[in-house]
């Protein structure tokens, strides 16, 4: 069976572990776990007519106390990057943190998510700033991890992207 | 299965798996094979003498990059992999770290399960990333309230205004010396509490309190014996009241200079500030001494009173904190010696206090004398300068001069109009931008004076018209702003808009001669930027084919969010975003509710929507908004419609405005007139 290595990157709880939990598992817990290192977790999907399983390599949020290892990014063959959309600055964290995979990697399929769409009330990017990242070329979805929103939409939109790499 | 030393064995109680690179991504175990490995990874070990890791799990078959690379480099030391998580067949998360060693030659893997540990480290973590989340949460309320604060202060300082060109009119009647008195009292009253709103302005706003200090001019550089004298005077009868004596120390030598870097009304205050203080504390028949002496080429005033002297256990720097408080509880707020303290720093200069020896207190303050003197103390001539100080109205002024008042505020203007006329220049009021305009189409004007916030068109929208006119003439309209938001942020925003002065609020007689006339002296020069303002280089925007867009009204939102914001961009990047998202929503809410003629859902959302856009000063879209909650709340929503679509239309024309803003260029940019917006003019857009 093919398998794909696929990344979560984003800042400290934006929802990348809750994201793969709600894809792997079916399961969200409102309160927040912060992770520490890497969890590697696997799940098998069906893309382009072909079975692929998906190791999901759910990494740490970088903050003041740990920085994140590129060496982390090895071999990956694509990338999640994860953004909070009720916290405006780690949308700045995550393309910051994108422009340096880019350098270090070259292209890679990803995709730009706008995690905690189910908080609303509290959202500080609005659709302007959206249809700019859209127009730069990203691809963007709005989720969440709590309702499942785009969830199961984006791991398999990504698998595919990794096979037609 | 290898036979297992004693040694091996505690290692794998201890929760350590050791292992013995022997090249292609073969492993040979050492030891036994601990039953966490067997829970992540089956029993990989069994019947074998090799098993490959990087197989099981690939979290190690990526750190073996490393550690071939650091086994190859023959380095002493370890390659570590840092911490990452397996689950067990129960689905149990297992905590675990590798590192490779090179002992002897033999190159040997160590994975460690961290669980017994890892809940502390975890725990660490957690506690640490929550209270970032806090604080990010907190800085967020921070700035919300700060901007509810400077939208409070400017609704309060309105009516002050107003007031204090109320004091000034009836000061100028024929009243009885008694009612004249208390006209003196109420102006002089007005305009503390416009100095103590602003005070707590700054005290409260980081940003403001921080560009303020880095912007901070000298002042009119006052006479420190003067201004104590003056507090001596004001606040004789309190002190009275409380049976304290208050004096100026007569060994103060009156004949000496004085003058100081600060201005005269804050200094006012913090003596003011000190003065109220000493009244606290001063025992019944105690007296207070407020005096001016020399410190090391500085100048330094002190207040000494004969109370019980300063707390024990408080530190001195604790006094002059914001919210501190005596330990007696009796002050106010907090706020009256933190605001002496930034402002006396402000000036470079130092506060401080201390138990007197022969009892009591001294709160102290030093301040470096004024760079300038502008007259010495022997000069005759400040007698008279300061008897025209006191009816400059009476003088004649270098010329008569045509000038056009423009202030929505009736008594404002009238005031202004009066004042003007008494100095004997022409003055016309008008009421609005528009009106400006026209009559400046229609009549010549040495001067338009006009007022920042008006209906229909603001004094910038103004301006901008104004200049986009002049495009390509010589022609040079001297145009003088006024405004309750004076700081040189302001000054410059002003200035960026085509203005040549900036007049404060509340207007005050001298100030407006002064500005008027010296403004006006410099006509004829291409840039006349008024001679008491700091910066002369700021360059006029330049005649170009933007200057259709720059002229475009609708600029309004961003100065305004600009100003409520201290200038933070960050700031005013994410209010923009915010409003963006949410007034869409909140449009198609009274949409819906419109339609579905819902009076209450109509006057909720109509009201949410109002405060949100009340925040950009956008005053035609909340007075819409305000239109639709009062059709809300008196269930008739007959002209709802109709006023829906105003605000749509305003909404549009502040997304066009606001959406530049959320670009990476810098406010600022967005700020000058001169650059390009994507924003259609306007009028334009009004006839769709």
């Amino acid at each position: 069976m093919i398998q794909k290595k696929i990344c979560m990157l984003g800042s400290f709880s934006v929802g990348k572990t809750s994201l793969v939990r709600r894809f792997v598992a079916s399961i969200f817990d409102d309160k927040y776990h912060t992770t520490i290192g890497v969890k590697v977790d696997k799940k098998i999907v069906s893309a382009n007519g072909e079975e692929v399983m998906l190791v999901l390599w759910d990494i740490h949020g970088e903050d003041v106390y740990q920085k994140m290892r590129m060496s982390y990014l090895r071999g990956m063959s694509g990338f999640l990057l994860v953004a909070d959309g009720t916290r405006r600055q780690t949308l700045d964290d995550a393309l910051a943190l994108n422009e340096r995979v880019v350098q270090e990697f070259g292209k890679i399929p990803s995709i730009l998510l706008l995690n905690k769409c189910d908080l609303t009330d509290q959202w500080e990017i609005d659709a302007a700033q959206e249809s700019k990242l859209t127009g730069a070329g990203w691809n963007l979805f709005r989720t969440s991890a709590k309702t499942g929103d785009a969830v199961e939409k984006v791991f398999l939109q990504l698998a595919q992207a990794t096979l037609g790499k | 299965m290898p036979t297992a030393s004693i040694f091996e064995s505690f290692f794998a109680t201890q929760g350590f798996a050791l292992f013995e690179f022997r090249g292609d991504g073969e492993f040979r175990l050492i030891g036994t094979w601990p039953g966490w490995c067997g829970d992540m990874w089956g029993d990989l070990a069994a019947g074998k003498e090799t098993i490959r890791l990087g197989e099981v799990s690939p979290f190690l078959e990526n750190f073996l990059f490393d550690a071939e690379q650091f086994w190859n480099s023959k380095g002493s030391g370890s390659a570590n992999s840092g911490n990452w998580t397996e689950r067990d067949s129960s689905g149990r998360e297992i905590p675990l770290e590798a590192s490779a060693y090179l002992l002897d030659g033999t190159r040997l893997l160590i994975v460690r399960n961290l669980s017994e540990t890892f809940d502390q480290q975890q725990e660490l973590f957690q506690t640490a990333r929550d209270s970032l989340l806090v604080y990010e949460k907190l800085l967020r309320e921070i700035q919300k309230k700060e901007i509810l604060l400077h939208c409070i202060v400017h609704d309060l300082t309105q009516p002050l205004s107003a007031m204090n060109s109320v004091f000034h009119l009836l000061e100028r009647e024929h009243l009885p010396a008694q009612l004249k008195k208390y006209v003196k009292t109420g102006e002089r009253e007005s305009q503390r509490q416009e100095l103590m709103i602003r005070g707590i302005l700054e005290a409260f706003s980081s940003d403001l309190a921080a560009q303020n200090s880095a912007q901070e001019k000298t002042g009119d550089s006052p006479d420190l014996a003067d201004c104590a004298q003056r507090a001596v005077r004001e606040f004789s009868t309190a002190f009275r009241d409380h049976d304290v004596h208050l004096r100026f120390d007569p060994r103060v030598k009156k004949s000496n200079e004085w003058r100081v870097t600060g201005d005269a009304p804050r200094l006012d205050r913090i003596f003011g500030n000190l003065l109220e203080n000493g009244m606290r504390y001063s025992p019944k028949g105690s007296t207070v001494t407020i005096g001016i002496e020399e410190d090391r080429g500085a100048v330094l005033a002190y207040v000494d009173d004969q109370g019980p002297g300063l707390p024990k256990d408080q530190p001195e720097a604790q006094l002059f904190a914001l919210f501190s408080k005596g330990k007696s509880h009796s002050g106010k707020a907090g706020l009256g010696l933190y605001f002496c303290k930034i402002t006396v720093e402000r000036w470079g200069g130092a506060i401080g206090a201390e138990t007197r020896a022969q009892g009591g207190s001294r709160f102290w303050f030093r301040l470096p004398r004024a760079e300038r003197i502008a007259q010495s103390a022997g000069d005759p001539t400040p007698k008279k300068s300061r008897a025209r100080e006191k009816h400059p109205e009476k003088q004649r002024p270098p010329k008569c001069l045509r000038i056009l008042v423009a202030d929505d505020a009736d008594i404002n203007r009238d005031l202004m109009v009066e004042l003007l006329e008494r100095r004997g220049h022409i003055a016309i009021g008008v009421s609005d931008g528009r009106q400006a305009v026209a009559e400046l189409e229609k009549h010549d004007f040495d001067v338009l004076l006009i007022d920042e916030e008006m209906p229909n068109m603001t004094g910038l929208q103004a301006t901008q018209a104004i200049r986009a006119r002049e495009a390509g003439t010589p022609r040079h309209q001297i145009i003088v702003g006024i405004s309750g938001h004076a700081t040189e942020e302001d000054e410059h925003r002003f200035r960026d808009a085509g203005m040549d002065a900036l007049l404060p609020k509340p207007v005050h007689m001298q100030k407006l001669y002064e500005v008027v006339e010296s403004t006006s002296i410099n006509a004829g020069t291409p840039a006349r930027p008024h001679a008491t303002q700091g910066r002369q280089d700021t360059p006029l925007a330049p005649a170009g084919d933007s200057r259709v867009e720059a002229t475009s009204p609708s600029a309004s939102a961003i100065p305004h969010l600009h100003r409520s914001t201290g200038g933070n961009e960050k700031l005013m990047r994410s209010l923009a975003g915010i409003l963006l998202a949410d007034a869409p929503k909140a449009l198609a809410r009274i949409g819906r509710a419109i339609a579905q003629n819902d009076a209450a859902e109509l006057a909720a959302a109509a009201h949410l929507l109002k405060g949100s856009l009340a925040i950009f000063g956008v005053e035609k879209a909340v007075t819409a908004a305000r239109a639709l909650e009062t059709m809300g709340k008196a269930a008739n929503l007959r002209e709802a419609p109709l006023e829906f679509r105003s605000l749509e239309t305003e909404f549009e024309l502040l997304r066009a405005e606001l959406q530049p803003l959320l670009t990476k260029k810098t406010v600022s940019k967005n700020l000058r007139p001169g650059v390009k917006r994507k924003t259609k003019p306007r009028a334009k857009r009004r006839k769709r």
